[in-house]
């Protein structure tokens, strides 16, 4: 349960709000590097945090993530011509750079320095791994940029996709530290899907339906280790990383890829969920590039020339009863990223969390609301940097291990839960 | 991204915002009987301030009086009772720990909770970790083990459950 108001605060996104000033203080994802796959294609609309932008690729391949709407007359940019180190706006042809500067206004004389006084809003979009990033809050305080294992470990050994998530990116990602459900909602894909099953470690998830957790502050966020009974005198425990504010990790299965999220607000009602897998130590194979590709494992099979899931609310997500009946999917939903969204976006836009009955397994849910409420509030009333922000947070890991049921997963795992370059993943 | 559909499926009909008016409003009912155990000396301190809020059903206790086997619980105001008494009929216990002295109650308690049924959560307070064994006497019986340096925690916790 969460009162009315403090649902308000850690929903909304938009600027001036707290959680939007907090959401500003770090590097997200802004799209795929591949939606700008060369100089001078066309520009993509982008909408993060609620503010409306479009993103460009110049002559030079130069990024540019700039106010979607032309400082003339308020066209849309999106029709914009993306020629000469520049995008152009096809109504009247004034012209902006990467950095959202005015570079030209052809009804203005040739010697005129009228444009040097219009400059868009503009923010830095710079490419790490698959990812274009991009950092929304003030110059004066730009963190160095993100550190994530996923997106700097070699192109061969990593896979990003993303889509549209028709809900608060707070019920999404709720899902990533919610460790419980994959019991029940994903019990078909432990048995079936090509990206998870044949490890020892489903075994214990579909033998032990009762999980025990225990959940710990880490530098950057949370770690959530989720216990299930192994073998005589030992636990086999699921460690689940949280980085302020949205970044998530799934603990690995076997030798299968590390795969995880991040969730990124677009406005108060939509997000884009990133998926990534990736190994630390081996190139993917094309067998697990194309599962990746086909909607496998964390990932969705989308509509050809849009990051919206071909199953999708408006096809009731091609819900298959037979299926549910037997067997294949515990929802009738088919694919993991689909059973959550689902059921994420069947809340409504924005859940009403003051009519939740949780339960002690929902700690990790109730203490990361709490730290994003303080850290929203530290910063609005004293200006105090998040967790999350120094990138030396965002070399965690997630792990799967098996311990003596007397050891701590904490005392354990220090190892396992911090990136060593070089050495896999922990994993069972 | 497309956003307007002239003919909504029935999933995305009932996900809109406008039909979250319709959803059935009915007050919602403190659904657990708890107990509050706290296990030492500072976490009893940090009980005294959560029971000065207004909870429907939870009562709060201090457990240095238990011992492997049963043993008294104390109310805060000093009032004893069987740990037995005290659990029975609860459906949720909290131990709340911020170091090791209370090691034998939480394992007392944890084998009392689990025995009957009782769902146990620790709330285990502290900078460092001082409670270790705490913690260990607890991992078999608890639900869920909440290690964490802000006391607001054990507040959260509590809300959240709607004790």
């Amino acid at each position: 349960m969460l009162r009315k108001e403090l649902n308000e605060l850690l929903t909304r996104t938009g600027p001036g709000t707290p959680m939007g000033e907090l959401f500003r203080q770090y590097w997200i994802p802004a799209l795929l590097a591949e939606e700008l796959p060369e100089n001078d294609c066309p520009p993509v609309r982008v909408k993060l945090l609620s503010e409306r932008m479009v993103a460009f690729r110049d002559s030079e391949g130069r990024y540019g993530l700039i106010d979607e709407f032309c400082a003339h007359r308020g066209a849309s940019l999106w029709f914009g011509r993306n020629e000469g180190s520049g995008l152009r706006c096809p109504y009247h042809g004034w012209k902006y750079d990467v950095t959202g500067q005015c570079v030209e206004v052809p009804s203005e004389a040739d010697n005129s320095s009228f444009c040097e006084n219009v400059q868009l809003t503009s923010y830095p979009l710079v490419k790490i791994g698959d990812v274009l990033w991009t950092y929304m809050g003030d110059a004066a305080t730009r963190p160095l940029l993100p550190e994530f294992e996923w997106v700097h470990v070699p192109p061969e050994q990593t896979y990003t996709s993303k889509r549209w998530q028709q809900c608060n990116w707070l019920q999404a990602f709720e899902g990533g530290i919610d460790s419980s459900h994959v019991t029940f909602l994903h019990s078909g894909g432990l048995k079936n899907d090509p990206l998870f099953k044949g490890a020892k470690g489903n075994e214990y998830n579909l033998n032990d339906t009762k999980p025990f957790f225990e959940v710990a502050d880490s530098d950057g966020g949370l770690f959530v280790g989720a216990r299930r009974n192994a073998e005589e005198g030992k636990y086999y425990w699921r460690i689940t990383p949280w980085v302020m504010p949205a970044f998530t990790m799934v603990p690995p299965r076997g030798d299968h890829p590390v795969h995880g999220h991040f969730w990124v607000p677009i406005d108060d009602e939509n997000c884009w969920t990133y998926s990534f897998d990736y190994h630390p130590v081996r190139a993917l194979t094309e067998a697990e590039r194309q599962a990746m590709i086909d909607g496998h494992g964390v990932h969705s099979k989308n509509i050809p020339g849009t990051y919206r899931p071909v199953a999708n609310m408006d096809n009731d997500y091609l819900i298959d009863r037979e299926a549910q009946k037997r067997g294949e999917t515990y929802s009738g939903v088919a694919g993991i990223a689909m059973q959550d969204a689902s059921l994420q976006e069947s809340m409504g836009p924005i859940v009403d969390r003051s009519r939740e009955r949780l339960v002690p397994a929902d700690s990790g849910i109730i203490k990361a609301r709490q730290k994003l409420r303080k850290a929203a509030i530290a910063l609005r009333d004293e200006g105090v940097t998040p967790p999350g922000v120094d990138p030396a947070h965002h070399r965690v890991r997630s792990a799967a291990v098996v311990l003596p049921q007397a050891e701590s997963f904490l005392d354990s795992c220090r190892d396992a839960v911090k990136v060593t370059p070089g050495v896999p993943q922990a994993s069972v | 991204m497309t956003t307007a559909t002239l003919h909504l499926s029935e999933s995305a009909r009932a996900a809109s915002a406008s039909e979250s008016r319709f959803r059935i409003d009915v007050p919602i009912a403190p659904a657990r009987a708890a107990r509050v155990v706290a296990l030492d000396e500072r976490a009893a301190s940090v009980a005294r301030r959560l029971a000065e809020r207004p909870w429907a059903h939870a009562r709060f206790y201090t457990g240095g009086g238990v011992r492997d086997g049963g043993g008294l619980l104390h109310e805060l105001d000093g009032a004893a009772a069987p740990l037995d008494e005290v659990l029975t009929g609860s459906d949720v216990v909290v131990v709340l720990a911020t170091e090791d002295g209370g090691r034998a109650a939480a394992a007392a308690i944890g084998r009392f909770c689990s025995r009957h049924g009782i769902t146990t959560a620790g709330v285990v307070l502290g900078d460092g970790f001082e409670a270790d064994d705490a913690v260990a006497a607890l991992r078999p019986y608890a639900r869920v083990l909440l290690l964490s340096a802000d006391e607001s925690d054990a507040f959260e916790l509590l809300t959240a459950l709607r004790v």
